[in-house]
């Protein structure tokens, strides 16, 4: 791989794996603040406009890291794999067993319990790696931990990639 | 003819005389086909785990010399493997899952051994098909102290241990573990879990293999507040489990029972909940200096996975920190796993979300090599 590809791709990794939404949004905002000799288009200016703390489009897109409900997932976005943030991709069968996380939907803002199952039977998507970990728990919590293999009790074990279902939304 | 044209034609001349005198090099001789030995185990050999994550049914780790900067070959590892060394240091051992079409099919999970003087499979234990699916770490599949069992952390989802005898290579039986996870090996016959309540589960074994009687520890840390990382550090006579929030929780074994040594924190106030540790493998220690080395990051709730930016080390007697070393994560990545050798001239080994392993010097925290691309995810690094 080219030495240019490398370091775009790892540090797109970097970025999804490290960075949370809170500092995703103030990295952006420090990057269109240090790009501002450039000609910006309009919707950079809109953008930039709301970078101090309004929503972003990514938050709402279910092939991105950053989106809402993704919060403690970790794996392969299968949105990017041919499903959807909530829908396996053809030809893979959903976990029965999951993992549980608490998610803040900025656009309503309600927090909602989600369920990140995993979608099975098939080699890993290799695509949309993302590891988040709002609230999330070491593996003697199982039923908040993303570590483990939640495909482990399928027939078919091997893991291909992960959704995010909303169950309700959280009491206070 | 003029002067020069004649100079010319005699150097072509000389030339074409010199050509035809020239001796013809002899062939190179035929070669024989032949598969590499190791030699004797070196101090500075690391096993680097790679998760392999575009490809998870097939993790391999990879032999690695910090002296020679060669790869000295590589184990096979399967399905979300867990791996460990033998107290001696001669065998690999990896508990895995294989389905039996690739990337479907049966499940066979298996304990394999591999001998580390040559790398080649020597022998395994087919397990009932709980093994444990997680990251990478030395807990999913342990060695008691004089290798006399082995033990295979289950998760179906509900946690067991199996007891295997890695001589006969046979299964002795399961121990259901009430919820808690993983084997923390101490002393020939004590295995350990983390419980979610914060406490210990102890199980002691008999001559057999065969649970002889059980104790529970009180709660030694909040699994709300500031839980720890099941990646325990060996101490020798013990471990040190770190926490979110940095703090240090050492449990020696050494005794028999737990015993929790008052808790120390790595962190000041000041820098409290915005420096933690983190990563995959989150440190190491240096039994003969008496150094830990954490892996640390700038970061808030959620963070705990965040790969390391600073090596910060600590005098494991005072508890005071005798170094800060900024890592170059720019260039090298930013680090995913920590280990160092016990030697007397040990090496500090760093790999990264690059891919990379770096190699410092443990005292100086000088960088000597950079080994690039070793592997996809270098997530787990072994020492002998």
């Amino acid at each position: 791989m080219h030495p240019l590809d490398r370091a775009f791709e790892s540090s797109a990794r970097s970025l999804a794996k490290r960075t949370s939404r809170r500092s995703l949004l103030a990295s952006l905002g420090r990057m269109l603040t240090g790009a501002a000799l450039l000609p910006l288009l309009p919707i950079d200016r809109t953008a930039r406009a709301q970078s101090a703390g309004a929503a972003q489009p990514d938050i709402n897109d279910a092939r991105s890291c950053d989106y809402w409900k993704y919060c403690a997932i970790d794996g392969f976005l299968c949105s990017c794999c041919g499903g959807s943030a909530h829908s396996c991709p053809p030809g893979t069968q959903p976990s029965p067993i999951t993992w549980i996380g608490t998610c803040h939907n900025p656009n309503d803002d309600r927090h909602y319990i989600v369920s990140y199952n995993d979608c099975c039977g098939k080699v890993s998507c290799g695509s949309c790696f993302c590891n988040r970990n709002e609230n999330e728990k070491p593996m003697y919590r199982l039923s908040r931990n993303n570590d483990v293999n939640w495909c482990m009790a399928n027939t078919e074990g091997d893991y291909h990639c992960s959704v995010s279902v909303i169950l309700g939304v959280a009491e206070k | 003819m003029r002067p020069f044209l004649s100079g010319v034609m005699a150097l072509a001349l000389l030339g074409s005389t010199c050509l035809v005198a020239a001796p013809t090099p002899a062939p190179l001789p035929a070669e024989q086909l032949t598969v590499e030995k190791l030699g004797h185990m070196s101090p500075h050999w690391v096993y680097v785990f790679d998760e392999a994550l575009n490809n998870e049914i097939d993790m391999r780790v990879l032999a690695y010399d910090g002296d020679t900067y060669k790869r000295l070959g590589q184990i096979g590892a399967g399905f979300m493997a867990g791996v460990n060394l033998s107290p001696d240091g001669k065998t690999t051992v990896v508990a895995t899952s294989y389905f039996s079409r690739g990337g479907h099919g049966t499940r066979t999970d298996v304990v394999e051994f591999n001998d580390n003087s040559t790398l080649a499979k020597t022998g395994e234990i087919i397990l009932p098909a709980k093994h444990a699916q997680t990251f990478p770490m030395l807990y999913d599949v342990a060695y008691s102290s004089d290798a006399r069992f082995l033990y295979a952390s289950y998760l179906t989802p509900a946690a067991s241990f199996g007891v295997l005898d890695p001589v006969r290579k046979t299964v002795l039986g399961e121990i259901d573990t009430a919820g808690c996870v993983l084997v923390i090996p101490s002393g020939p016959n004590h295995v350990s879990s983390i419980c979610e309540s914060g406490r210990l589960l102890t199980v002691t074994l008999d001559a057999k293999g065969h649970e002889a009687s059980r104790a529970t520890s009180e709660p030694f840390f909040d699994p709300d507040r500031d839980p720890i990382f099941v990646q325990a550090i060996p101490t020798g006579g013990g471990y040190a489990f770190l926490s979110f929030l940095g703090q240090v929780h050492e449990v020696d074994f050494s005794q028999g029972p737990p015993a929790f040594r008052p808790v120390w924190s790595l962190v000041s106030a000041t820098e409290k909940g915005a420096w933690r540790p983190g990563s995959v493998q989150i440190g190491a220690i240096q039994r003969a200096l008496g150094r830990l080395y954490v892996s640390m990051h700038q970061g808030g709730e959620g963070s705990h996975k965040d790969y390391g930016t600073e090596i910060w080390v600590f005098d494991l007697k005072t508890h005071q920190r005798v170094a800060r070393w900024a890592f170059d994560a720019k260039n090298w990545g930013a680090i995913t796993a920590l280990q160092v050798s016990q030697d007397r001239a040990p090496l500090l080994f760093a790999a990264t979300d690059h891919a990379d392993l770096v190699i410092l010097d443990a005292q100086s925290g000088k960088a000597k090599h950079v080994e690039t691309q070793l592997g996809q995810n270098p997530w787990l690094l072994m020492s002998p």
